[in-house]
Parts: structure tokens; sequence; C-alpha cells
């Protein structure tokens, strides 16, 4: 019975989400706040379905009930309790649900954070979130949906177990303080395209979501480095870290995220490079989204995938998707964007900011570049290069070097005061 | 000089020279385990280079010989569709090495054997496997 509750709450959620979407689009051509509400409380019911379809699957995955395939591939009734829990997040369908689990708790506290706040943002902000919500609810509601029961031929009398490299106890920690990193960035990316949507010049928003970017950020840097720690203590997972397109699909999103949280801090204080940080939230996003597919596709031989399926070309076309949709965006609102304030000095904080930005993202498209190549030297030249931590290393070392000089000469440069003490 | 344009013109610069160091490392590795070549256990038979290169397959079934005297070096063979190929390497093995795992090496071929130096698994089979090869039973074995 109860795993069809939770089969029922995904489809019902994916429904919800359709119509909050059409109400909040009416609201906003109508300007019907009635609208809004209804919209509103609509993306609420999304999230809280999604919410009780993971407590189903945890039960189910607790209670050994192998009649879903899925508690049945990755536990058996050995399996200690807690690494019954973690199995949540250890196969493909589980770890797309635990993805929009902390995307619906994200959605939750945006819509009871911003309850009486900005309400020409709001109806574009939780569509955006929607919209990511409903890409997620689409997979696990039709492609691979965790709640398949068991092929009716055969009675399961144990499950397959969880995978042993996977029954260490950073299996409770790095996957889901990973995933809060990853999910994160989705609610500043939100709001920086509702901004550009609505023209929204204030700065309140701007605090807000570099707040926001902080914690994420924090989680994702705990993510990587628990990551790192993991794979130290197994062997066969090439230490604390092997530039491994697994351990690269992290970083990136880490580098430009890094970037964004500097340079936000001008457009909150000063007003500029608005456009610049839109793009850097963008690629971010586009690469949390990028670093899922490289996981879950299998594309890249990685010793970390765990999983390869057909997700892959599903996982590409939305990350085109994002990434066309923000460059007509950007393409489309850049009139109303440029600011008539210049960056005065070559030497000032605002130009040592810009600097780092130019040495992050210089860092991320080497690690791209890196990542990528097997595949474009397949295509290209017909034969696949594989890439090794020798060129990672060789090619981030001056740009490091450079990025450590920074960090002595940033604080020095006279400017745009920084914030100490507030968050 | 307006100093908007030295900071525009000094940003391009850096991103060029950037972008023209990434270009070089991946033109003159540095390392020769930089950029290796990953190619089918069939080519490497067929064809007599001495260059580095990354093949994967799987672990055919009961080849794997452990020295007697050190523990570290291990013989085994590995298949990839019908090609088999003779593979040596020295050193710590993953958790996961056993017969039928799926593996990547990379090293040289040189008379009739694989010196690897890099040996990897991937994910035992078994986690991923079907669910009617464990503890499952059909239905029309039940006496009811």
């Amino acid at each position: 019975m109860t795993p069809v509750l939770g089969s029922v709450s995904l489809s019902l959620a994916a429904g919800f989400g359709i119509l909050s979407i059409i109400l909040l689009s009416l609201y906003i051509r109508s300007d019907d706040y009635r609208f809004f509400l209804a919209g509103r409380r609509m993306a609420i019911i999304v999230s809280v379905l999604v919410i009780i379809a993971t407590l189903v699957l945890v039960k189910e995955l607790i209670t050994s009930n192998f009649d879903v395939d899925y508690v049945a591939h990755y536990t058996s009734i050995e399996t200690p309790t807690v690494y019954k829990f973690t199995a949540l997040w250890a196969g493909q369908s589980g770890s797309l649900l635990f993805w929009i689990f902390i995307l619906s708790i994200y959605s939750l506290i945006t819509i009871f954070q911003n309850r009486n706040r900005y309400h020409r943002m709001m109806p574009w902000v939780l569509c955006v979130i929607l919209t990511v919500q409903l890409f997620f609810l689409i997979l696990t509601n039709f492609i691979t949906n965790p709640f398949e029961p068991t092929n009716a031929d055969f009675i399961v009398a144990n499950g397959l177990g969880l995978n042993p490299l996977l029954q260490n106890l950073t299996m409770a920690i790095h996957p889901p303080v990973l995933y809060l990193g990853f999910v994160g960035f989705t609610i500043p990316f939100a709001f920086t395209v509702a901004a550009l949507l609505t023209n929204e010049k204030g700065s309140l928003w701007v605090r807000s979501i570099r707040r926001w970017s902080l914690v994420t950020w924090l989680a994702l840097s705990s993510g990587i480095m628990l990551g790192g720690w993991w794979a130290y203590q197994e062997l066969g997972w090439g230490g604390y870290w092997a530039w491994d397109p697994v351990e690269n699909a992290s970083f990136m999103p880490w580098l430009t995220g890094t970037a964004f949280l500097h340079s936000i801090i001008i457009q909150e204080k000063k007003n500029m490079l608005r456009i610049w940080n839109a793009i850097l939230i963008m690629l971010t996003f586009a690469l949390t989204i990028f670093g899922t597919f490289l996981t879950r596709s299998g594309v890249m031989s990685s010793v970390h995938s765990f999983t390869e399926s057909s997700l892959g070309p599903i996982f590409l076309a939305f990350v085109a998707i994002i990434v066309t949709v923000c460059a007509v965006l950007i393409f489309h609102v850049l009139p109303n964007l440029k600011s008539n304030k210049h960056i005065e000095s070559l030497t000032s904080r605002e130009s040592g900011f810009l600097f780092n930005n130019v040495v992050f993202v210089t860092m991320c498209f080497a690690v791209f570049w890196g990542t990528i190549f097997p595949v474009i030297s397949e295509a290209v030249r017909g034969t696949k290069i594989t890439v090794g931590p020798p060129f990672f290393n060789q090619v981030n070392v001056p740009i490091g070097l450079l990025l450590l000089m920074l960090t002595g000469v940033g604080p020095l440069l006279p400017g745009v005061e920084l914030p100490e003490v507030t968050l | 000089m307006l100093p908007k344009n030295k900071v525009v013109i000094t940003v391009t610069g850096l991103a060029l020279v950037a972008l023209f160091w990434i270009y070089w490392v991946s033109a003159n590795p540095m390392d020769e385990k930089a950029m290796v070549k990953f190619i089918s256990v069939q080519e490497v038979l067929h064809t007599e280079n001495h260059e580095r290169v990354r093949i994967g397959g799987i672990v055919a079934d009961g080849s794997i010989t452990l020295s007697s005297t050190n523990k570290l070096e291990v013989a085994f063979t590995l298949k990839e569709g019908d090609s088999f190929l003779p593979v040596e390497f020295i050193g710590t093995r993953p958790d996961l090495f056993k017969n039928g795992a799926e593996v990547i090496v990379e090293g040289l071929y040189q008379e009739g054997s694989f010196h690897a130096d890099i040996l990897q698994t991937k994910c035992a089979s078994r986690y991923e496997g079907d669910l009617r090869d464990a503890s499952s039973y059909y239905l029309d074995e039940i006496e009811i």
C-alpha cells in the first residue's frame, strides 16, 4: 500500500507543479493577486508532496520492503539500519528523489522567508524553482521511478545489499552535504533570473542571495572536502583528489560560485557588474546540472560512477535549454543593464575582484576542458585521449599562484568597503 | 587612456594569456601520464607501438595469479569481447579487484604482455545486477 502513496505523491506533485506555473503566469499577466496566492499555495503543496514521497521511500528502506525494486537493489536484511537509511541516495532514482527533496525544502524556506517581500520578483522566482522541480519530477515519475515494484514473477527473499564501498560512515554525511551545496545554487539563480526579467535594481535582494550563496558555498566546500577524505579511505578511489570527472563535476560550480561570492559584493555596494554576476550564477547553476549529468550518464569513464544509464541525453538537453534560455535572456535585457558607473582605477578593490573572477573562471575552464577532452578528441580525431592528474596539476599551478598573489594583494587595495561583520 | 579601458584591456589580456596557456599545456603535456590514448584490447594486440595506452575490460575468470614471494605482484588476463590480453601489475590493488571485475589499466604493451602501472576497478556488477541471481524464487516454485 505505502509505496503507492509515494508514487501517487510524485505524480500529484508534477500535476500541481504545472498548475502552479500556470497560475503564476496568469498573475504576471493580469496582476490579480489572488492568482499569486493560489499559485504560491500550489508551490507549497508540490514541495510537501515531494517530502512525503521521500519519507515513504525512507520508510520502505528501513522496513526492508523488497516489493520495491529500489529497496531490493540497494539494501538487504543484513544491511545495518544507518546504511538502509543512506541507501536513499545510493542509487540513481533515489538520489534524484533526494535532489528534489532538498530543493523542496529550500523552496519552502524561500517562500516562507519572502512571504511579504518582492511581490514583483517572487512569481518569477517560484516559476524557475518549479521548472527545476518539474524536470526532476518528470525523471522520477516517468524515467526512473524509485517506487517501481519488483518483477511480479518472483518473490525477493532478500535484497542485493549496499555496495561495501558505500558502507562507510562518510556515506551518511558527504552526499547530503554536497547536495545541499549543489542544489542550493538554484535559489540565487532563480532570484537573478527574476531580477533580470522584472528589471529589479534594488540591492536588498542582492544582499539576501549573497547570504544564501555563502551558506550554499560552505556546504559545497565541506562536501568536497568530505569526499576527498572518503576517497582517501577507499582503496582504488585515487586518494584525496585524483581529478576524476566526478570530482571535477563538484569542483567546477565551486570555482564559479566562489567567483560569484566575490563579485556580488560589488553589485551590492555599488550596483555594478550586474551582467557579469548574472552570467556567473547562471554558469554555476548550469554546471551543477552538468555535474549531475557527468555523475549519472557514464559518458566519462570514472571510478566513481556507480550507475550507467540512459539519463545522459535528457540531462544534456536540460543543460542546453538552460544555457540557451540564459543567453537569450542576457541579450534581451542587456540594454537595461548597462551601469553608468565604471571602475575608477586599475589598482582599486573593484578591479581586484575582477581579476579574482578572471582567475577563478579560467581555472574552471581549464578543469572543464580537461574533463571533456576525451569526448572532444574522440569526436574530432577518432581516438579517445584520456586526461590524467598531471595535466590538471600543471595547468593549474600558474593560475593558482596568481590567485595566491591576489589573496595577499586584494585586502590592501583601496575601494569598496568589505562586509566584515555582517554576513 | 580612460581607467575603464585600462581595466578592460588588462582583463582581456589576462584571459587571452590564460587561454593560450591552457591550449599550450594540452598540446605539450610535460608528463607522459597527462594525455593517454584509450584504445581497445584488439588495437593493443594488433599495433606494435610502444606508447603509453589505457584499456578497459573484464578480468577473465580464474586468471588472477598472485606472486608467491611478493603479494603486490599480480598477473591476470584482461578480456574485452573476444580478445584476451595478459596483464602484469605491481602495486596496491583496489578493494573490488577480483575475477569478473570491470577494470581499467594503463601502461605499456611489451613482448606480448601489458605492463600496467595504474589499475582501477569499476563497481562490482552484483550491486547493479539482476535480482533473479540473488536470493529470490519464482512463484511457481512455491507450494501453496
